[in-house]
């Protein structure tokens, strides 16, 4: 070392001194290498974790499309008043200062005449402290308070400004302030436009708050096909690796039943996340977007908004407090183009949550359960509909049509006949006399079809049914739980012997089993497109919105065959010219179906459910249109209706006519397009 | 002949380029990172530029170069006549700001005078330093002396006591490596600095037993809380006393982390400078507030300088420094006598020792205590003291050749 060498040997301490102060330097030398140099990587990420929190970011919902586009689930815009803690940090200093010093002149502190400047030095001199007149925790609880004391003044004022009273609760802030102090604390979760613009207003402004813009799910038509739509709930379920990767989380939505449920992941899209650089005593500082958000896709269904309302509205007709359902099936390839189950709700109203008071008086109310979807979801005897598959076993097992049948007049009431098995007598509603298939048929005779029935036997009547798939889910697009299967039994318990005549010959009229209204529906476009059964189908595709990403859609091919029925043409063409004549023949029970131009065909029902000291009826209309070519199947069912005939045959008149019109227009609209 | 020694002279100029160069890298370095580390907060706060610390600190820059030319007028003999009279007035005023002194933070170390504030420990160190220099600057041979040794050993734990009492821990304990030093280099025979510096490991291990095992009741030294914590962190020593309840002990953990926070920030800024750092007044961990406010521009600025520039950073602050040091060195073996050898001896000492307990406090070599940097830490008493301490040097240099 240079100066070490200029030191004669003479001057040994010196020689020491740069010794030790050269040792020194070097040891600060090495202390720097390991932190700055090995360490660094180390302390770089425990500054980032301190620093930054990050927050997940949900993605903007996919919309819910019908056939043609028209959106039945979207998002709208709404506005939310938040108070950013950061920006009165001051504020709460100053108040925190100023109950302080409240509490210690209550407590006598700080009270008479400063002292003089003798007894301060006295006070000096024997180093007094000051005695600390508040403890810690008493200390913490004032920090609360102070906290507590500016927000709810921020409150206060918003809530006179906006004219709508708002409340803050104590314990609400401290747990906002414990947990997510670098978020705003939302105040405020729905602005109407009016608030909005009395807040905007230029002369009034405040520290602290501002009006933040956030998309939530809007269902445009209210409660139009809410079965279908499901609704949503907020989320508070998290993968253990999300919970790991964020320190906050914004509000997010899951579907909790219907296709916002089944198609939860697509439609939520991609999460995306944020970086909130937090200063040391938690507040926020800055944001940085780490990875945006990656919209939900949207989802396309089979519905037809139109023919939804129509349907809607024709159901409504009924009485405005029925619990009914229908279907409408495109037959030529298993399209749902409506469904609709009544009572409906407004999915919206689930955003916010459903009041405890909404719950019992609306939706847990018995027999109504508004959230059941009785399309695929509710299981109900076919009665009379079910003669379709009586039918169909009689033919397929020679049944000449011709052939007349006598029925008995019932002895309690010789104007309806009756079928009697041993010592049970089964009534009719149909008069005693002679029958062919078709007046049969028309007149929905039960004992004309218990007999048929109990000629062909269980098994293959059972047999004919799951030829239909009775007895298993539709496998429509739905959450499997929405997705019945109703009650159909298996060959095996027939077998056993414990089906008496009794049950055989109820079930030949519909009585005993259950079907959900898409299975009937299902059933009918079988007998109408010729003996094809298709999955019905409810989504036709999922769309990014993004037109240049990759995959774009993902397509549900339509018209996607389950089986063949295996039936022969003529025998189902016999079933159709009866359907027709039921609408058609005034002596039939479908009658009030009928409409002008345009060849309604169809089957009515009535079940009776007997239970422990109640009587109820399931009303039916299981119908296809036009007879010449068929294209729609609808299905109707009304729970406590009066009869299939009376009471579900004109809803299906009505829808009926839409569809007729609506075939008209767009014949219309094709001739007149070169 | 006399054409040789007359050029050798005035390429020999009286100033020392080197040790003057280092010192205003430092100027530059410290006025650069006070103003990054306090001058947004400053400039949001609306404050005046004469009211900046950054500008507070170059004024005091100022004062103190005006101070070393006025210093160096006279050489350092007819200086060292009065080091005795200086010695006794640092005295008196430490006993006033016992008295009178202003308190922060519980500890009582500022002497209020109107718009500056002053504080004597400071002044301590310096007066203390000339004081023992012209003392041991007596022959060699009558160092030999016991009782002479006794009355050199009372000088230097006057002050001590005195400084300690305040409490300032840290400037205190300055006193010892000094006063060995210079002994060392004055020639006091072996056997009494042996016992010194056995005396001196005794008297440490002491004061830290009684901070950091005694119970409450038998404390001598009553250092703040806040003293004694950091202490305590720095030999990761309980917090809590062996027969606290559980209660307690969860609060002393608490109080623990607490007051580890410093030490840990001032290793994150630091660390995650990496080697070329973040840039000059881009550094987080004193703009977030993680390094203590009050302490970021004086105790911890090295912390802000090693974040924004870095390793390279910290090297050239170290490499200025070791400039200064080995040129005090230099000087001390050039002197014209012993006072002189005396003098820079000590100076380099003092200097050192603040350099490495406040660098080695920020990357937890050494405990926190407060001792500020010299020349970058913001505080005017302290470069004020640290410049005339470099003018003693410069006034040793400047006279060597003048027998």
């Amino acid at each position: 070392m240079l100066v070490f060498d200029q030191l004669n040997k003479g001057e040994r301490p010196l020689r020491l001194l740069a010794l030790g102060t050269g040792l020194g330097l070097a040891v600060l030398l090495a202390g720097l290498v390991r932190v700055q140099i090995l360490g660094r990587h180390r302390f770089q990420q425990s500054l980032q974790t301190q620093s930054y929190k990050s927050v997940r970011v949900p993605a903007m919902r996919g919309r819910i499309l019908d056939r043609s586009g028209r959106e039945l689930a979207g998002n709208s815009p709404r506005y939310r008043l938040d108070v950013y803690l950061e920006e009165l940090s001051r504020e709460f200093t100053r108040e925190y200062a100023r109950i302080r010093k409240e509490l210690l002149t209550a407590r006598g502190a700080g009270s008479g005449a400063p002292p003089d400047l003798w007894t301060r030095l006295l006070a000096k001199m024997r180093r007094e402290k000051p005695k600390s007149l508040i403890s810690p925790q008493e200390n913490e609880l004032l920090w609360r308070q102070a906290r507590f004391n500016v927000v709810s003044n921020v409150v206060v004022q918003v809530s006179t400004r906006v004219g709508m009273p708002l409340n803050l609760a104590e314990s609400d802030l401290h747990r906002h302030w414990s947990n997510s102090r670098a978020l705003p604390l939302a105040v405020l979760r729905k602005l109407s436009p009016q608030q909005v613009a009395l807040l905007t207003e230029q002369s009034w402004s405040m520290r602290g708050i501002s009006i933040e813009l956030q998309p939530v799910r809007s269902y445009p038509h209210g409660a139009l096909a809410a079965h279908l739509m499901g609704h949503l709930e907020r989320a508070d379920d998290y993968s253990e690796e999300e919970e790991e990767a964020f320190d906050y989380r914004l509000r997010d939505y899951r579907g909790v039943a219907g296709l916002e449920r089944a198609f939860d992941s697509a439609l939520r899209g991609t999460a995306g996340a944020k970086s909130i650089l937090v200063n040391s005593a938690g507040y926020r500082v800055g944001e940085t977007i780490a990875s945006p958000a990656v919209p939900g896709q949207n989802l396309v269904t089979t519905l037809d908004l139109g023919l939804q309302q129509a349907v809607e509205a024709s159901l409504a007709l009924v009485n405005g407090d029925e619990r009914g359902a229908v279907v409408v099936l495109d037959v030529r390839n298993g399209d749902i183009l409506s469904a609709a189950s009544a009572p409906a709700f407004d999915p919206g109203e689930w955003i916010d949550g459903v009041s405890r008071a909404r719950w019992t008086n609306f939706y847990d109310v018995p027999k109504k359960t508004p959230l059941m979807n009785r399309i695929t979801d509710g299981a109900y005897s076919p009665g009379s509909t079910f003669k379709i598959v009586t039918a169909l076993t009689a033919l397929e097992g020679g049944m000449d049509p011709a052939r007349l049948y006598t029925v008995e007049p019932n002895p309690a009431n010789p104007g309806k006949g009756a079928y009697f098995l041993g010592r049970h007598k089964i009534g009719d509603t149909a008069p005693p006399g002679e029958y062919n298939f078709r007046r049969a048929f028309i007149r929905s005779s039960n004992s004309y079809f218990i007999d048929q029935g109990l000629r062909a036997g269980y098994d293959r009547l059972l047999a004919t049914a799951h030829r239909f798939h009775f007895g298993e889910p539709t496998r429509t697009q739905l959450p499997p739980g929405e997705d019945r299967t109703a009650w159909m039994p298996d060959g095996d318990e027939a077998r056993s012997g414990r089906w008496q005549l009794g049950r055989l010959a109820n079930f030949s009229i519909g009585q005993e089993v259950t079907v959900t209204p898409l299975q009937l529906a299902v059933m009918v476009a079988t007998v109408a497109n010729g003996g094809t059964v298709y999955y019905p189908r409810l989504v036709d595709r999922l769309e990014t919105g993004d037109p240049l990403s990759v995959p774009r859609t993902e397509q549900v091919r339509p018209g996607q065959v389950r089986s063949l029925l295996g039936a022969r043409p003529e025998h189902l063409a016999i079933l159709r010219d009866v359907m027709r004549d039921d609408v058609l023949d005034d002596e039939g029970t479908g009658k009030a179906a009928r409409i002008q131009d345009y060849g309604v065909c169809g089957k009515t029902g009535t079940a009776e459910i007997k239970g422990n000291g109640f009587k109820d009826k399931v009303t039916w209309f299981a119908s296809f249109a036009p007879y010449e070519s068929p294209r729609y199947a609808v299905i109707v069912m009304v729970e406590s209706g009066g009869s299939g005939g009376g009471t579900c045959a004109p809803v299906a008149r009505r829808i009926y006519e839409h569809l007729r019109d609506r075939d008209l227009a767009s014949a219309r609209g094709l001739a007149s397009t070169p | 002949m006399t054409p040789i020694p007359t050029t050798m002279n005035r390429r020999d100029s009286g100033i020392d380029w080197p040790l003057w160069l280092a010192v205003l890298g430092l100027m530059v370095v410290g006025a650069a990172f006070i103003s990054s580390t306090t001058g947004s907060a400053e400039l949001a706060r609306g404050a005046r530029w004469y009211d900046w610390t950054a500008t507070r600190q170059v004024m005091a820059y100022l004062l103190g170069l005006g101070l070393v030319f006025v210093l160096n007028l006279v050489d350092y003999g007819r200086l060292a006549r009065w080091s005795l009279v200086a010695y006794w007035i640092a005295m008196a005023l430490l006993v006033g700001v016992y008295i009178f002194g202003a308190s922060r933070h519980g500890a009582r170390r500022w002497l209020d005078l109107g718009p500056i504030q002053f504080q004597p420990s400071e002044l301590a160190k310096l007066t203390f330093l000339f004081a023992m220099a012209n003392f041991l600057s007596r022959p060699a041979g009558e160092l030999r002396s016991p009782a002479l040794f006794a009355k050199g050993l009372a000088m230097a734990v006057l002050p001590f006591v005195l400084i300690l009492k305040q409490p300032d821990l840290g400037s205190a304990l300055v006193f010892m490596p000094t006063t060995l030093v210079m002994m060392l280099v004055a020639g006091v025979p072996q056997r009494f600095l042996v016992k010194l510096v056995g005396g001196t490991l005794l008297l440490v291990t002491l004061i830290l037993v009684d901070i950091l095992v005694a119970p409450p009741g038998w404390r001598m030294i009553q250092l703040q809380d806040y003293q004694r914590h950091r202490l305590l962190v720095y030999f990761d020593a309980d917090f809590a006393p062996r027969d606290a309840t559980s209660e307690q002990r969860l609060r002393a953990s608490q109080v623990k982390r607490q007051m580890s926070w410093n030490v840990e920030q001032a290793m994150i800024s630091v660390g995650s400078g990496g080697i070329t750092g973040k840039g000059w007044r881009e550094g987080t961990q004193h703009r977030l507030g993680y390094l203590p406010r009050l302490g970021a521009h004086n105790d911890f600025i090295f912390s802000v300088i090693a974040e924004e520039k870095g390793f390279l950073g910290s090297v050239l602050v170290l490499a200025l420094y070791a400039t200064i040091l080995f040129s005090g060195i230099k000087i001390a073996g050039e002197a014209r006598d012993r006072l002189g050898l005396l003098l820079a001896s000590g100076v380099v000492t003092l200097l050192f020792t603040h350099v490495f307990v406040n660098i080695g406090m920020n990357i937890k070599l050494m405990p926190v205590t407060g001792i500020p940097l010299p020349l970058l830490s913001a505080g005017g008493t302290s470069v004020i003291c640290s410049l005339v301490a470099l003018g003693i040097l410069q006034n040793v240099h400047l006279y060597r050749r003048r027998y």
